[in-house]
């Protein structure tokens, strides 16, 4: 009876790599291809994940606008389409010059290489410009999320606001100055490296101004036209809504529950009236509004005894620019591009972390995985755009 | 023949012991090489102790909350505040047990070491990001903690709105604690899947898979596809307290039940991300301590991906009295009816398994034991809970708590328990005294039904959940179950008391103790930290006649039949017509 | 252990039937149809659980070997039984499904004519409408008589739950929500000796339903829950429901309740409404800062606002802060107070007024306390 114990092999080489064991593969994977496979299965996971992330709000977009189409339709007029469409232009392009990249890497065009992948990056950046100048122009308007909501239609365009806009450039200015910086320094101090990957990168901070440019030209155009105010689509819809409104007004305070109570009407309205100056009662300045527009819409009707009514029902303009109405629209609209865009800043800081590999000339063509999986990342960033763009711009 | 020699002529495979620059815990020395470890190894030891601290905390605060039920008018929190204690209790103990143990406690603390050994592999797929999940789910203890030190949590774990987005406490800190520790759950899934994909080794079909990597496989899908949905809405949640989107506010023409939608589309898989490996523990279990093939092997499998698929389908059986229309209220009584049948007939197989084999009752095979009795009660009351009429009357009372305290902790926790002593000797490289290890298991057992049998009672009577007092007609009762939580309290000492005492003074294992037919036995007790030298042959999972136990040195051994030399004869030296030439 | 259990409190009008029953008296056409389904359930579950117990524990003892023998056989595979394994269980559980649905359609379709209740829940208290401005905690309904309650919430997210009627139903704020029931065994009425005995003792305090096991008015009653967690006095946000026996007795414990008894102060009902309309839950009497501002500071004080102007609470403010609660908020403290617009009579509010005034520091019982202090100070 023997007993074989396991002795430690000797068959490495000085560095302890096995001659088919290159440098770019790791240690617990046998084969580049076992290596290339379990990324590409690794990252279309993590894609997975990413759609049911956004699925959650997709759902919110929709139980929302089933409710009250007519606030989307409004809200809507507000997003600017030129805008939305040349960030849709862009960030198409994008994806084509990352699915050049991943070609060059195969290929070990390592020149071409950087030049895509900068061109990605350079989009990407010239898409937040432009986002900056949208998210800046709604935030001084006052078209936030419900509870911070202020827009007022007499006065679209108060110039007392902080300068929103600054303060979203400011990191990225600090980012171009810095880059800026590294680049005369390592041209000065003669580091080929760094001076490789500083120009790109400078390139691509300046395209965030490019955008910024690009969105004061063209938003400075559309300002006329734009902001006019909104009225919803007459008929069943805004009977409809005006009696979803009288129910909703959920609070005591609610005008219809006084009426009903009868004697004390006139010094309740009165109170009511002062009451509604103050824009945090968001249920009494709905219920006020209720309570005119059903007036109004009732006016023109009778009820017969048995029960019919007589009489046109009047259209009324529903005005859906209150806190509760067009606050939910740009609640959804900030939470699903606000998202998007932390997904394509989480993208630029991966896209140049892979610049950096791709100058260091990191890839050929037995490894060139994670520049196919940044692709495949960037791809579904794109189609989620895709998605967004025409939900929330092209209601109408 | 006697139980214990060895059939002489036969060639014995054992590894062996590991040298100290071999044993994976000893081959690199110091705090860093700790902290910045990427051997999956000792990341599954991190989170071995990770998930025991937090386990310790979870389990004082419930220590905490039976004391304080002693009483009708509640026996340790007093004064003003005294019901706002309270509240703040139950809501963390029931948060941290839930994401800070009992989803990640199997799959990241055993599964974690055991994955790539039993696949003959040297690593998970992606060891970097392992060690990322590691320190997420720190990065999310650290938040929870700290929403205990600002102004606490006492939403429930459940976080229902409009309590949740009005009430004062750190609901923010608390929610990304766990909107993080949605991440590490998800890259810890995530490396699971691409692992069992594309690291088996040849010969290793998928029915050739030890039966913890089916449970493991199918507990990933879910991680992978439920959690981004917890953070979705967790996110939103945050996003209504800080900017009032009003999804979730009546006021802004949101819906509040919208957020049980959200939440329970996530916390109902996440129960079968609980159960799952606890399932597949078991059958390992069950089968390597009768010593005899696990019965079933396809239903099992099946089953499981049957359970993680279905389980996507019925989150709205915790919504039975919110308001939901009758046919959704149907359906959702129907789909939970099916998902509840896998797991019966995995009880069956566990049973005819044990069925005429050769059962060690050793401490993981009583944990077992403890298990399958426990779960098939949870279970069992699972069906009151699904049927409509009853769920009326038992939703939201003691009953419920009952319930899921079965399947959670007498399911669960047990068979994480089962599955910690049984692979101990793999892992440190140690044997614990038996004496003590079932001596645990029967504290545990006793202790955990006095605790929880009484409730069933209680919410059938009526007490409600989450009362800090109670009519003085409920009193015998919790007072039974809190003399209970104690007794189990003291069991799960011993059991941690075993297990240390081994670290110091335990017998040093050898490679297969338990005469197991998997991969991670083949290797030292424990691992070297490259688990294999070239990818071990690969077996039948379950078949153990060719194991046999070697009395003298208390271990089991692979035994292969002696070989013949082939030839018999020596070869001849002339050549076969060398005479006729002469 | 059974000391214990022999000791356990068996207390009058508490619902159990004997001292080991399983669940609350049976006191609402769902109840007998429940508890059988519970039972049939229980049963087949025993059923099954006792050979998968009996088989755990007898293998275990049978087939326990030496380490190092072999098991006996190692079939890995039975399809017939399988199959039986598989397939039996499946009519148990379309049974199960199947009554259950049933059942609960029953509970889920209101019948015609039912007597509508409006029911608030609010933190941390409930409020029952019954019609024409008359509100009270209590939920009294007729006996054999479906009851259809119409449920709000003003706030957070509760939940309704009458065990002794099997009935439950979350109250979520935005909605209505529904649940109906019929009650077949009426309430007791404790005899009239009890009755002021326990009235004498009680001595104007709040009233201990938990001890006395009956209500105010005398009679017995079974307990109505939340049973959605909704914050610190979750566990105490109880009340009572009383069946009544005829619509005579209904109707006259409605008027009774309606509003002031004639020969009340306004001072005693105002600070009856303190304790039952849900003010105490939010405003102490003593001074503790809860998550409104004490009534010891209250009535003739100088509040600052939340928007930094000063008032003095007089009636008028007083009038002001119960209709329309968040128009003048005292500084330090959240617009959370529902308005109780509608829900209290003329006559309620200036009672209120009445008992502040005299829980008040400031008010004109305390002047006038002062005012003497002053005067013997003087001397």
């Amino acid at each position: 009876m023997s007993t074989i114990e396991a002795s430690p092999e000797v068959g490495h080489d000085e560095h302890g790599h096995d001659h088919d064991h290159p440098p770019f593969l790791a240690h617990h994977f046998d084969t580049p291809e076992q290596q290339f496979d379990s990324g590409k299965l690794g990252i279309w996971l993590f894609l997975v994940t990413e759609v049911l992330f956004f699925s959650g709000m997709f759902c919110a977009y929709a139980i929302f606008r089933a409710l009250r189409p007519e606030v989307f339709e409004g809200c809507s007029q507000f997003l600017n389409t030129k805008l939305g469409a040349i960030n849709t232009g862009v960030l198409l392009f994008s994806s084509l010059t990352m699915a050049w990249a991943v070609r060059c890497s195969q290929l070990e065009q390592h020149k071409g290489l950087v030049g895509t992948l900068a061109a990605t990056l350079s989009c990407a950046m010239i898409f937040l410009g432009v986002k900056a100048i949208e998210y800046s122009h709604k935030f001084g308007m006052g078209l936030l999320p419900a509870g911070l909501f202020f827009y007022d239609p007499s006065n679209p365009h108060p110039t007392d606001h902080p300068p929103y806009l600054l303060y979203i450039c400011a990191p990225f200015a600090l980012a171009l100055v810095g880059v800026l910086i590294w680049l005369v320094v390592s041209a000065a101090s003669g580091n080929k490296f760094q001076f490789a990957v500083a120009k790109p990168l400078s390139v691509v901070c300046l395209c965030f101004f490019v955008g910024v440019g690009l969105g004061t030209v063209l938003e400075s155009g559309e300002d006329s036209a734009d902001h006019v105010d909104v009225h919803a689509d007459p008929n069943g819809l805004a009977t409809a809504s005006v009696m979803l409104e009288a129910e909703k007004s959920a609070e005591a305070e609610a005008a219809p529950a006084i009426a009903a109570s009868g004697a004390m009407v006139p010094v309740e309205e009165s109170v009511l009236e002062i009451l509604a100056t103050d824009p945090t009662n968001v249920g009494v300045v709905s219920g006020l509004n209720a309570l005119e527009q059903q007036t109004a819409a009732a006016g023109t009707s009778t009820v017969t005894g048995d029960g019919e009514i007589l009489g046109a029902v009047t259209t009324t303009e529903v005005d859906v620019m209150t806190p509760t109405t067009a606050g939910v629209f740009f609640s959804i609209y900030y939470c699903m591009t606000g998202i998007h865009a932390i997904h394509i800043l989480a993208g630029i800081g991966v896209l140049v972390w892979l610049l950096v590999r791709a100058v260091r000339k990191d890839f050929n063509r037995q490894y060139f995985g994670p520049v196919d999986y940044v692709g495949l990342y960037w791809h579904l960033v794109d189609l989620i755009w895709i998605y967004l763009f025409p939900l929330l711009y092209l209601i109408r | 023949m006697s139980a214990g020699s060895l059939p002489s002529g036969s060639q014995v495979r054992d590894p062996g012991y590991p040298t100290p620059s071999e044993n994976y815990l000893t081959n690199s020395k110091g705090v860093l090489s700790w902290i910045f470890t990427l051997d999956h190894k000792r990341i599954g030891v991190m989170y071995l102790v990770g998930v025991t601290v937090a386990f310790g905390v979870a389990g004082l605060l419930a220590l905490l909350i039976r004391l304080h039920l002693f009483q009708p008018t509640g026996m340790v929190f007093q004064g003003e505040e005294a019901n706002n204690w309270y509240n703040q209790v139950f809501t963390l103990h029931g948060a941290i047990m839930v994401f800070l143990f009992i989803i990640p406690s199997i799959p990241a603390a055993l599964g974690n070491f055991l994955v790539p050994v039993m696949l003959g592999a040297k690593d998970v797929a992606f060891p970097r990001l392992n060690l990322c999940s590691f320190y997420l789910w720190v990065f999310g203890a650290l938040f929870f903690v700290s929403a205990l030190c600002a102004s606490g949590l006492d939403t429930g774990w459940t976080f229902y709105t409009p309590y949740s987005t009005t009430t004062d406490s750190s609901v923010i800190l608390a929610t990304s604690g766990a909107f993080i520790l949605g991440f590490s759950s998800i890259f810890t899934g995530l490396n699971f899947i691409v692992t069992i994909n594309t690291m088996r080794p040849p010969g290793m079909t998928w029915f050739r898979m030890p039966l913890f990597l089916w449970a493991t496989y199918a507990t990933s899908i879910i991680q992978v596809l439920a959690t981004p949905v917890l953070g979705i809405t967790l996110l939103l949640l945050i996003a209504e307290r800080t900017m009032h989107i009003g999804i979730f506010d009546p006021e802004y023409n949101g819906d509040p039940v919208t957020f049980q939608h959200f939440f329970w589309f996530y916390s109902h898989p996440a129960v079968y991300i609980m159960i799952l490996p606890a399932f597949g523990i078991i059958s390992d279990l069950i089968s390597v301590h009768s010593h005899k093939r696990i019965f079933g092997y396809r239903f099992i499998a099946y089953s499981s991906i049957a359970i993680a698929l279905l389980g996507f389908l019925v989150w709205g059986h915790h919504m039975f009295t919110s308001g939901m229309s009758s046919l959704t209220t149907i359906i959702f009584s129907a789909l939970t009816f099916t998902v509840s049948v896998p797991s019966a007939i995995k009880v069956f197989n566990w049973l005819a398994t044990m069925y005429k084999g050769s059962i060690s009752l050793t401490t993981p095979m009583c944990y077992s034991l403890a298990f399958i009795f426990l779960f098939t009660i949870g279970g069992l009351t699972g069906l009151h809970l699904g049927t409509l009429a009853t769920d009326m009357h038992l939703h939201d009372t003691y009953f419920v708590v009952a319930h899921f305290h079965y399947v959670m902790v007498g399911g669960t926790l047990v068979a994480f328990l089962g599955g910690v002593f049984h692979w101990w000797p793999k892992m440190f490289g140690k044997m614990y005294s038996e004496a003590g290890g079932r001596l645990s298991a029967l504290l545990v057992f006793a202790g955990f039904n006095l605790t929880f049998l009484p409730q069933f009672v209680l919410g059938s009577r009526g007490m409600p959940r989450r009362y800090a007092t109670y009519d003085p007609e409920f009193a015998a009762l919790h007072q039974m179950s809190t003399w209970g939580s104690m007794l189990l309290g003291f069991g799960l000492l011993v059991a941690l008391v075993v297990l240390l005492r081994s670290l110091k003074s335990g017998k040093r294992a050898p490679a297969n103790p338990w005469g197991a037919a998997t991969l991670e036995w083949e290797c030292t007790s424990p691992p070297p930290f490259y688990n294999f030298e070239r990818a071990p042959t690969v077996g039948d999972p379950y078949d153990f006649s060719n194991l046999e136990w070697d009395a003298e040195n208390e271990r089991y051994v692979k035994i292969e039949p002696a070989r013949e030399i082939v030839p018999e004869e020596q070869p001849v030296t002339e050549p076969v017509h060398a005479e006729d030439s002469k | 252990m059974f000391a214990l259990m022999n000791n356990m409190p068996n207390l009058l009008g508490d619902q159990f039937a004997s001292k080991f029953a399983w669940f609350p008296e049976q006191a609402s056409t769902f109840a007998a149809e429940n508890d059988w389904l519970f039972f049939f359930i229980t049963w087949i579950c025993v059923l099954f659980f006792i050979p998968i117990a009996g088989c755990l524990f007898y293998f275990c003892w049978k087939y326990s070997k030496p380490k190092g023998q072999k098991a006996e056989s190692n079939t890995a595979h039975n399809t017939p039984l399988e199959l039986a394994w598989s397939i039996l269980p499946s009519f148990f559980l379309v049974a199960m499904f199947v009554m259950g649905a049933r059942s609960y359609l029953d509970q889920r379709t209101v019948p015609e004519g039912a007597n509508n209740i409006g029911l608030k829940a609010f933190k941390w208290g409930w409020t029952m409408d019954y019609g024409k401005g008359v509100m009270n905690p209590e939920l009294h309904i007729l006996v054999d008589e479906p009851t259809k309650l119409s449920m709000r919430s003003s706030d957070v997210i509760h939940s309704v739950f009458v065990p002794a009627f099997r009935a439950k139903k979350d109250v979520v704020p935005g909605r209505y929500n529904y649940m109906w029931f019929e009650a077949d065994v009426a309430s007791e009425q404790v005899s009239e000796a009890e009755l002021a005995a326990a009235t004498k003792e009680n001595d104007g305090e709040v009233w201990d339903y938990d001890k006395w096991q009956f209500t105010p008015d005398g009679y017995k009653f079974f307990d109505l829950y939340c049973t959605e967690y909704c914050g610190k006095n979750h566990s105490v946000m109880q009340t009572v429901v009383v069946v009544h026996k005829t619509v005579e007795d209904l109707d006259a414990w409605i008027k009774q309740v309606s509003k002031r008894p004639v020969d009340q102060t306004p001072e005693a009902w105002g600070e009856k409404l303190y304790n039952q309309r849900g003010c105490a839950g939010c405003h102490s009497l003593d001074g503790s800062k809860r998550v409104g501002p004490s009534f010891k500071e209250s009535y003739g004080n100088k509040r600052p606002l939340a928007d930094g102007t000063t008032i003095t609470a007089d009636e008028d403010y007083i009038r002001n802060s119960i209709l329309y609660p968040k128009k003048q908020v005292v500084a330090g403290y959240q617009p959370v107070m529902p308005s109780y617009q509608g829900q209290l009579s003329d006559d309620d509010i200036a009672s209120i007024i009445a008992y502040l005034k005299t829980v008040s520091d400031y008010g004109p019982k305390a002047a006038a306390n002062t005012g003497e202090e002053q005067t013997s100070t003087e001397e």
